[in-house]
């Protein structure tokens, strides 16, 4: 529980400012992960990009097991998604599984923390599935490709972005601390209040 | 992407709706906001269990990245979320009432993941009032001033709470930028001011209800009011149960210390407390509470000696800050404008004097206040700058601070160091 504070009675007492409960939720999380995965689904790469990359320039046996590879990937974003989520919100979470391990080998603590921010908590099968997947996926595939590729996609959607306000900011994180005028044991104050005669 | 050279509030912007057919609207337009909701900050767990801190985590990410989205956004999009995104000012304000302060009570070590989140937050989320406060960017990115002025106030994107929050949470090191910003916000939106004045008696209620709680008489019509003789007695910092005890104390500081880093920070706010008497509340205050808690926190049997030696902290720190936030308001209503040479300096000295003679009965603030700031050093400046003061008034004065030295039973440091 937050200590008593003086904005705290000032919030509550006086008619200076909005009358809101700094606890309550607008969005709870799942409805932000939501929200995150429709805002990443907007990012320009979607699943059909993904799989026609996958198979270009490929000849019919490395097409063939291609497509079986993309259709074991959706099979571990529908694990991790939820199997009662639409295909769209399926395809989404196979895109960002592609995008989150385009470049490893193993899944790791960033990638766990990655995927689980996206989808909450999710089988740790389906993302060593995926891992695995995604890499005999981009095996084939020139160095530099696939990242090229991702970068291409995403740029459409960045092409707005500015650069961060406040970089060059000289910002310190001081805080304030305890500043007393003495210690309780060096204190040598007299224990009853002093009566004064005028 | 709006024109150039066109205030925000005055620019018009072409872009393609939702069903791809383009459209003119105002730069400034509820349609432009991005639907990012923005979750509530809440602080690290106190007792670091893994769920709660994972849960804790998982939270301070997503308003990380979303504030460091927001820092990242062209000017017009960043006004468009501040003003018709509400998510966004209860994340901010939010984080502003729960973040965990360096004078709060200490809790357990933040784990290396916990303390880097709240650091990119810690940060962000001054950076995202600090751009907030400012109207004008750059050449090309800019508000008009009253506009922004409106657009601040109407939207309660700033309010006094949150200054004060923002100054007790950054002002440490950040004292000159939270300065500019300050002065900035109450420039363009002098009704800041007013909401300031306003506030003022409700921070002097702060102050009461310690004194009530405490059993002690505090001014207005309610201390004045005959007791009944069936009615409870009131308890005292003596007979109260700790935990409420811890309360008031931990209540106490935090008010001293944000009203001390505000009026540092923000010296122009000096002369609305000093309106409302600011100046002799304090003190008078400070005799009633301070000698009661201090005897409580030293005579009351705790079991955990480290919250006893807390809370003595913690008395002591606020001590410091009333005598501290009394010299400053002394030193801004009083002393400047006579060592600036402004005009009536003759009825600036004449009130600084009365207010050195209002603290001769309150002989144990009276000490520490001199203690701090030695009365004789400003009277000394006042004679400087006005060689006509009355002698005799001031030698009163200085003899009534020596006897409240001698009242109090304590010696000047500096006496102890001669006589040793």
């Amino acid at each position: 529980m937050s200590p008593p504070r003086l904005t705290g009675a000032l919030r509550s007492f006086s008619n200076v400012s909005k009358r809101e409960d700094p606890t309550e939720q607008l969005y709870d999380l799942k409805a932000k992960r939501i929200k995150r995965q429709e805002l990443f689904a907007r990012e320009g790469l979607t699943w059909q990009k993904i799989v026609h990359f996958c198979s270009e320039h490929q000849d019919k046996a490395k097409q063939q097991a291609a497509s079986e590879e993309l259709k074991t990937l959706i099979q571990a974003a529908k694990e991790i998604v939820g199997a009662e989520h639409g295909q769209e919100a399926i395809e989404c979470a196979a895109v960002f599984l592609f995008e989150t391990f385009q470049n490893k080998d193993h899944v790791g603590t960033e990638e766990t923390r990655a995927i689980k921010q996206m989808f909450g908590p999710f089988p740790s099968s389906a993302a060593e599935a995926s891992c695995a997947c995604v890499a005999r996926l981009v095996a084939p595939l020139d160095d530099g490709k696939v990242e090229d590729f991702i970068k291409t996609q995403r740029s459409r959607y960045h092409y707005q972005r500015g650069s961060t306000f406040g970089r060059n900011v000289n910002f310190s994180y001081d805080l304030y601390k305890l500043d007393p005028l003495e210690d309780l044991q060096g204190s040598d104050l007299d224990d009853e209040r002093v009566d004064v005669d005028f | 992407m709006a024109c150039a050279r066109v205030p925000l509030d005055e620019q018009q912007v072409t872009e393609s709706g939702s069903s791809g057919k383009e459209r003119t609207l105002p730069a400034l337009h509820p349609d432009r906001k991005e639907e990012r909701c923005f979750v509530p900050y809440k602080p690290p767990p106190e007792d670091g269990s893994p769920a709660e801190v994972e849960e804790f985590l998982e939270h301070a990410r997503f308003i990380a990245e979303d504030l460091e989205w927001l820092l990242a956004l062209p000017h017009d999009k960043f006004w468009c979320q501040v003003v018709f995104d509400e998510s966004l000012l209860r994340c901010l304000d939010s984080y502003l009432q729960l973040a965990p302060r360096g004078l709060d009570l200490g809790t357990l070590p933040l784990s290396p993941a916990v303390a880097d989140v709240q650091r990119t937050i810690h940060k962000a989320v001054f950076l995202t009032f600090l751009r907030m406060a400012t109207h004008k960017e750059s050449k090309e990115h800019f508000i008009t001033p009253a506009v922004f002025g409106e657009i601040i106030y109407n939207n309660f994107v700033f309010d006094i709470p949150k200054i004060l929050d923002l100054c007790v949470l950054f002002g440490k090191g950040n004292s000159q930028l939270l300065h500019k910003m300050i002065e900035n916000i109450f420039t363009q939106q002098p009704a800041y001011y007013s909401d300031l004045e306003e506030t003022v008696p409700t921070v002097l209620q702060v102050f009461d209800t310690i004194l009530k709680k405490c059993g002690l008489q505090c001014e207005g019509a309610t201390a004045m009011e005959p007791m009944k003789l069936n009615e409870q007695k009131q308890p005292t910092a003596m007979s109260m149960k700790l935990e409420e005890l811890a309360d008031l104390v931990l209540y106490l500081c935090d008010s001293t210390s944000t009203i001390h880093a505000f009026l540092d920070i923000f010296p122009a706010a000096c002369s609305s407390f000093h309106s409302h008497g600011f100046l002799s509340r304090l003190p008078s205050f400070y005799e009633a509470a301070v000698p009661d808690l201090e005897k409580a926190i030293r005579k009351r049997s705790f079991d955990d000696k480290s919250l006893q030696e807390d809370l003595w902290k913690r008395m002591s720190h606020s001590c410091r800050k009333m005598v501290e936030t009394t010299h400053l308001l002394l030193h801004h209503t009083c002393l400047q404008p006579i060592l600036e040479g402004r005009e009536n300096m003759q009825t600036f000295a004449e009130e600084l004097l009365q207010y050195f003679t209002s603290f001769l009965p309150e002989k144990r603030f009276l000490v520490d206040y001199d203690d701090e700031f030695p009365i004789s050093d400003d009277i000394s400046l006042l004679q400087q700058a006005l060689p006509v003061i009355d002698e005799t008034r001031t030698l009163y004065l200085l003899q009534g601070v020596e006897s409240a030295w001698d009242a109090t039973g304590r010696r000047r440091p500096q006496t102890e160091g001669a006589s040793s």
